[in-house]
């Protein structure tokens, strides 16, 4: 099809909500197009698996945007955030770099509000989400151990587990003697070969991509097969202007292209699944005197509501060589003792632990983390070196409860490579976020003394850990307090559909990326079955 | 060519030595030949710190070594934190380094197809199921 033509379907933004959106339309007879700023990305660019991956993920595949300095990216401004953002741009989303910690909310984070009386209410349950919760598991090749007391009965996973390895039995251990849950870690990669997926190796450098082609990244997972279906996958393609018509539907998108040449690509519906920042970001940039506060913003609710979910750590040392390097890197074991609110504690709601590895010298360098000439170098650094493959870690990842302050706004002070303004990210850990992890991290560190840790470290925000992007574009009922309806349809523009973690509610204290991909599934279905009483552009 | 000259390369080894001295049974800095193939290594890995290296190289000019540490990392973070990264991203690419911290890693470790897994075959995770179900439930809490 060429690019003139109007499709039934634009997408922006080849992540995996992009991708399952994508899978689902053209095995329903729709033509799709997606614009995707970034480029296709293969296994063999990461030297991650090599001894000098280190080096190389801390530049050219930074988590950071502000740190890559990629053409795909555009900036943004910190300066008035708690945490630095992470995200990537390319076909995959965020998914090329992310930890694969793959984990469904449970029931109790789709009834905050009445169940604890605050923030809101999701406007779907747990229940309704489990079997788009499936098909995702499946497509991800999520590998996991059956029948967590932590979820309601019936959550099997489609791969087995990984091994839990020397540290996550020492850390098993601990937690079974303070009688604390535990359980093996569930991952976004096939503990076999699954379709596209490699069997993981467990070279334990998720996160700085996977060498082997093994980690459940979405090129993998959906556009590979979605453009073998027909789908239209553009990239270098950078979109600045969501347009609309005079009845205030969506057309299409202004695109720019890597020779700098300006694109009209019409569509008869527009989703928008370039994360809760980016797509934020182009509803603001999309105004006009129809929509003179952004598209889709009659509630003024686009961009607000951020939350992103900054990760404490509790690091313990211990005696004996647990090669702690070894992955899953992805998580060995998790813990959800602690996840649902016990007001007893101060605060509400909880947080999920997950023993992730620890990296290779350079990651627990202190010298290289800011430590002083006297602590961080030296003689010191050589005896804090003999920790590597001794540390164990335990990454918290905690309830982020909704804040209307807490934002995105167009910045024009700086521009991506095509002129388009950047993004101010303005987020503050509210006192609910500050108490929870402080707690947990005193649970996690009582935890790794139980497993025989000789010394625990707190770190209450990890560097560059604002990496799930969450709640800019609220879905709800109420067209007063939310972006869209609760199949993302926006409620202005009723053409125009979002699916990616814009929609959260709540933030939940698990990664979003399962809930990600269940949503789009669930909304684009809904689309597609209700695609005759839908509006289009004419 | 080399991007670094003699000069550089012994201005570079000086502050690398007392980054990391030999110490704690660990051979310093240049003894592993951080300022000879594995700077060239770094630096081709790393072009993004290569200038910040030079300028931080040149500007070392007699002073002693630590005093001149103390101001470059007061006086002049990208410097500093180029120094470092080429220094101690060339100690650990070392083989003699890594066999001496005994670290295997990145390494593969697939897994074999129908072995048992671990926290089975311990029994490890008998215990949480012995422990029941802990997930909240809104619709028994609704009533």
């Amino acid at each position: 099809m060429s690019l003139s033509d109007e499709p039934d379907v634009l997408i922006v933004g080849a992540g995996p909500s992009g991708g399952m959106a994508a899978k689902h339309l053209v095995a329903n007879g729709f033509s799709v197009v997606c614009l995707e700023q970034g480029e296709w990305h293969s296994s063999d660019r990461f030297l991650s698996g090599k001894p000098e991956g280190e080096l190389a993920g801390r530049q050219r595949w930074h988590w950071s945007p502000n740190h890559r300095l990629i053409e795909a990216d555009y900036p943004l401004d910190e300066g008035q955030s708690d945490v630095a953002v992470t995200m990537f741009n390319g076909v995959g989303g965020s998914t090329v770099l992310w930890g694969a910690n793959w984990h469904r909310m449970t029931p109790s984070d789709f009834a905050v509000r009445s169940l604890d009386g605050v923030a809101d209410d999701w406007p779907l349950t747990y229940h309704e989400l489990v079997p788009y919760y499936e098909e995702a598991e499946l497509d991800m090749g999520v590998s996991g151990h059956d029948g967590d007391p932590a979820y309601p009965p019936g959550h099997r996973f489609p791969l087995p587990a990984f091994p839990i390895g020397k540290v996550g039995q020492a850390l098993a251990a601990g937690m079974n003697k303070l009688g604390w849950h535990w359980w093996p870690g569930s991952n976004g990669m096939p503990s076999r070969g699954h379709r596209h997926l490699a069997a993981c190796a467990r070279i334990g450098v998720c996160s700085q991509g996977c060498p082997e082609g093994a980690k459940s990244v979405a090129d993998k997972a959906f556009w590979i097969d979605a453009v073998a279906a027909g789908a239209t996958l553009v990239t270098g393609a950078r979109v600045r202007e969501i347009t609309t018509n005079k009845s205030g539907l969506a057309t299409g998108a202004v695109y720019v292209d890597r020779s700098g040449t300006e694109h009209h690509q019409r569509a008869k519906t527009v989703i928008l699944c370039a994360n809760g920042i980016g797509t934020a970001r182009l509803l603001l940039l999309s105004k006009s005197a129809q929509f003179p506060d952004g598209l889709a913003n009659s509630s003024g609710l686009v961009g607000r509501n951020l939350m992103l979910h900054p990760v404490a750590a509790v690091i313990g040392t211990f005696e004996e060589n647990l090669e702690s390097w070894v992955g899953p890197g992805g998580m060995s074991i998790y813990s959800m003792q602690f996840y649902e609110t016990d007001a007893s504690r101060g605060f509400f709601r909880g947080a999920k632990w997950a023993l992730m590895p620890s990296g290779g010298p350079l990651s627990i360098h202190s010298g290289l983390a800011g430590g002083s000439l006297e602590r961080g170098w030296g003689a010191n650094a050589h005896r804090k070196m003999r920790r590597l493959g001794h540390n164990a870690v335990w990454s918290i990842v905690g309830e982020d409860l909704p804040d209307i302050d807490n934002r995105i706004q167009i910045d024009d002070q700086i521009t991506d490579s095509d002129g388009i303004p950047g993004v101010r990210v303005q987020y503050r850990l509210g006192d609910n976020e500050k108490k929870l992890r402080a707690w947990h991290m005193e649970r996690a560190a009582e935890s790794m003394r139980a497993a025989g840790a000789v010394e625990t470290l707190k770190v209450p925000i990890l560097p560059f850990s604002g990496g799930h992007l969450l709640g800019t574009a609220r879905m709800g009922i109420d067209r007063e307090t939310s972006v869209t309806d609760p199949f993302g349809r926006a409620h202005d523009v009723p053409n125009l559909h979002i699916y990616d973690g814009s929609l959260f509610v709540t933030s939940g204290g698990v990664n979003p990326t399962a809930t990600i991909c269940a949503l789009a599934s669930r909304c684009v279905q809904h689309m597609i079955a209700n695609r005759r009483d839908g509006r289009i552009a004419a | 060519m080399s991007r670094f000259t003699p000069e550089d390369r012994a201005a570079i080894g000086v502050l690398a030595d007392v980054l990391i001295p030999e110490a704690e049974g660990m051979p310093a800095a240049t003894a592993v030949g951080v300022t000879d193939a594995l700077l060239d290594q770094v630096a081709n890995l790393r072009a993004d710190i290569v200038a910040d290296l030079l300028r931080v190289a040149r500007n070392k000019r007699g002073e002693d070594p630590s005093t001149f540490l103390a101001r470059l990392k007061a006086d002049d973070a990208d410097g500093f934190s180029a120094l470092a990264l080429a220094v101690a991203g060339g100690y650990y690419l070392s083989p003699v380094v890594r066999e001496r911290l005994g670290y295997s890693g990145p390494e593969r470790r697939p897994v074999v197809p129908g072995d048992a897994l671990d926290f089975e075959g311990l029994r490890l995770i008998d215990a949480v199921k012995a422990r029941g179900a802990i997930w909240r439930d809104p619709a028994h809490e609704r009533g």
